[in-house]
C-alpha cells in the first residue's frame, strides 16, 4: 500500500539467440541480474506490468519462453548457491 | 520501495541500455532505474549531462558528499510535484512569527521527548540517568511557555548538551568517548559518527521532502537563507535520537567498529571508506525496519514514517489539522 502493491520475482527465460539480448535489456531495466537467463528482484504490481508489456512487444510467442516466479514475500524462502556467485543485488558500490 | 544505492568505489555512473550501469575497478555492475530513488556518492564518480537528464525523467536524485564525507550538495531534478500553493503557505507560516514559532516549539518538542525516550529506554536497563532525565523533563517544561525563536534554539541546545552528556554511560566501549560535541571537524571518533549520521539522516529526509509539495529551502526552527535547504534540518530534529543515536548506540555496544575504520586527517578524525559503508548498513537497515503504528494500524518503516511528517506538515500548512509531531513509543 505504501508504494503499490509489490511482490518478489524470479524471472527466467529462454530465447532464441537474436532476440536474447533483448529481453535481457529490457528484463535489466526493472529486475537485477542473477546468472544467465535469471533475473530477481522486488517489483509493484504496475512495475510488473509494464514489464510483461515490454516483454510481449519483443518475444516471437511462438518460440521463445519467459517464466516469472511470483513471492508475495520471500520471508519463508531461502537461496542456496553452490559454485560461483555471479550477479545478485548490491546496494552499497 | 524504491530504493537508496550508495556509491564508495571511484568509477563512472552512466545511461546504458535504458538502465543505469556503473563501472568501477570491480566491473560493470548494472543497476535496475525502475529500482532507484536516489543515489548517495562518497567515490569519485564520473557522469555526463546525458545521466543527468535520464535521473530527472526517472526522478531520481544524486546527493554527493567530499573526500571527508561531509554534505555537498544535490542534483534535485526539477520539482515534479509544484505547488504554488504549498509554498506560498509554507512563506506564510514563516513570515508570521506566532505561526513561525508554533510549528518551531513542535519540532523541539519533539526532539526533546524523542531524546528523553531514548534516555528511558537505558534507563531501564539499569544505567543511571536520572538527572539527565529530571534536567530534559523540566526543559521540555519551559518548552510551553511563549518564547521567541532564539530562545527555542537556546533551550533546544540546552537539551542536546545534557543528551549527549550521556553518550559516556551508554557506549560501553571506552574506546569511544564524547568529551564534547564538536563538528568541523570532528575532532574524535564519536564526534564523526554523528556528524555522519546527521549527513545521512538530513538527505534521507531531503529526498522524502521531494515526494511531497513541500519546498526544502523554507524552514521553520532553522532560519531560512539563501544558501541552503532547512525545512529537512527542521524535521530531522525529530528523528536525530530515535534513528542516528540508536543506529550508533547498536554499532558501537555491538563491537561493528573500530579504530580501523577511522582515518584521522586534517585535525579531525573521519570514518574509511569501510567503516561508512558498515555505517550505511546498519543506518539502512534502521530505516527499513518497521513499527506499528497506531492511527494507521498497520506496519511502516522509519522511511515511511519520516514522509508522514512531512505530509502531517503540509496539512497543517493548508490548516487542515495542526501538526504534531512524531513521539516514539519506546
Amino acid at each position: 500500500m505504501q508504494d503499490g502493491r509489490k511482490m518478489y520475482v524470479i524471472m527466467v527465460y529462454d530465447i532464441k539467440v537474436e532476440r536474447v539480448n533483448k529481453i535481457l535489456r529490457i528484463a535489466r531495466k526493472y529486475l537485477t541480474w542473477i546468472q544467465n537467463s535469471v533475473l530477481e528482484g522486488e517489483i509493484t504490481d504496475a512495475k510488473f506490468e509494464r514489464l510483461k508489456y515490454e516483454l510481449r512487444e519483443a518475444i516471437d510467442e511462438a518460440e521463445d519462453s519467459v517464466v516469472f516466479y511470483l513471492l508475495r514475500t520471500t520471508r519463508y524462502s531461502s537461496r542456496e548457491i553452490m559454485g560461483v556467485q555471479k550477479g545478485g543485488e548490491i546496494r552499497i558500490l | 520501495m524504491k530504493k537508496t544505492f550508495y556509491i564508495f568505489s571511484n568509477g563512472e555512473l552512466h545511461r546504458k541500455e535504458n538502465t543505469l550501469c556503473f563501472e568501477g575497478d570491480k566491473g560493470r555492475q548494472y543497476i535496475p532505474v525502475e529500482s532507484v530513488s536516489e543515489f548517495l556518492i562518497f567515490g569519485e564518480v564520473t557522469m555526463n549531462k546525458k545521466l543527468l537528464e535520464f535521473l530527472s525523467q526517472q526522478e531520481i536524485l544524486l546527493h554527493f558528499f567530499n573526500y571527508y564525507g561531509y554534505y555537498i550538495g544535490t542534483f534535485y531534478p526539477r520539482e515534479h510535484y509544484n505547488s504554488g500553493l504549498i509554498i506560498l503557505k509554507q512563506a506564510e507560516h514563516y513570515l508570521d512569527d506566532t505561526k513561525r514559532i508554533e510549528l518551531a516549539r513542535k519540532f523541539v518538542e519533539g526532539a526533546v521527548a524523542n531524546m528523553l525516550r531514548v534516555l528511558k529506554y537505558y534507563a531501564a536497563r539499569g544505567i543511571d540517568l536520572a538527572p539527565y532525565i529530571e534536567e530534559l523533563e523540566s526543559i521540555s517544561g519551559k518548552l510551553k511557555e511563549n518564547s521567541t525563536i532564539e530562545q527555542l534554539m537556546a533551550l533546544e541546545g540546552l537539551a542536546r548538551e545534557a543528551y549527549y552528556e550521556t553518550f559516556n554511560l551508554i557506549i560501553e566501549d571506552p574506546e569511544f568517548r564524547l568529551d564534547k560535541r564538536e563538528k568541523r571537524p570532528p575532532t574524535t571518533r564519536l564526534n564523526s559518527l554523528i556528524s555522519f549520521g546527521n549527513s545521512l539522516l538530513y538527505v534521507a529526509l531531503l529526498s522524502e521532502i521531494y515526494k511531497t509539495h513541500l519546498d526544502p529551502r523554507i524552514g521553520f526552527l532553522h532560519s531560512t537563507n539563501s544558501r541552503r535547504f532547512t525545512l529537512n534540518l527542521d524535521v530531522a530534529e525529530i528523528f536525530k535520537p530515535i534513528i542516528v543515536d540508536r543506529t550508533l548506540f547498536s554499532l558501537l555496544n555491538k563491537r561493528m567498529l573500530d579504530s580501523s575504520h577511522f582515518v584521522k586527517e586534517l585535525n579531525g578524525v573521519y570514518l574509511n571508506e569501510k567503516g561508512r559503508a558498515i555505517f550505511v548498513n546498519e543506518f539502512e537497515n534502521k530505516l527499513a525496519s518497521t513499527i506499528k503504528h497506531d492511527k494507521l494500524k498497520r506496519n511502516v518503516s522509519y522511511r515511511y514514517l519520516m514522509r508522514m511528517e512531512l505530509f502531517k506538515l503540509e496539512k497543517h500548512l493548508i490548516g487542515e489539522e495542526n501538526y504534531e509531531p512524531f513521539l516514539a513509543r519506546w
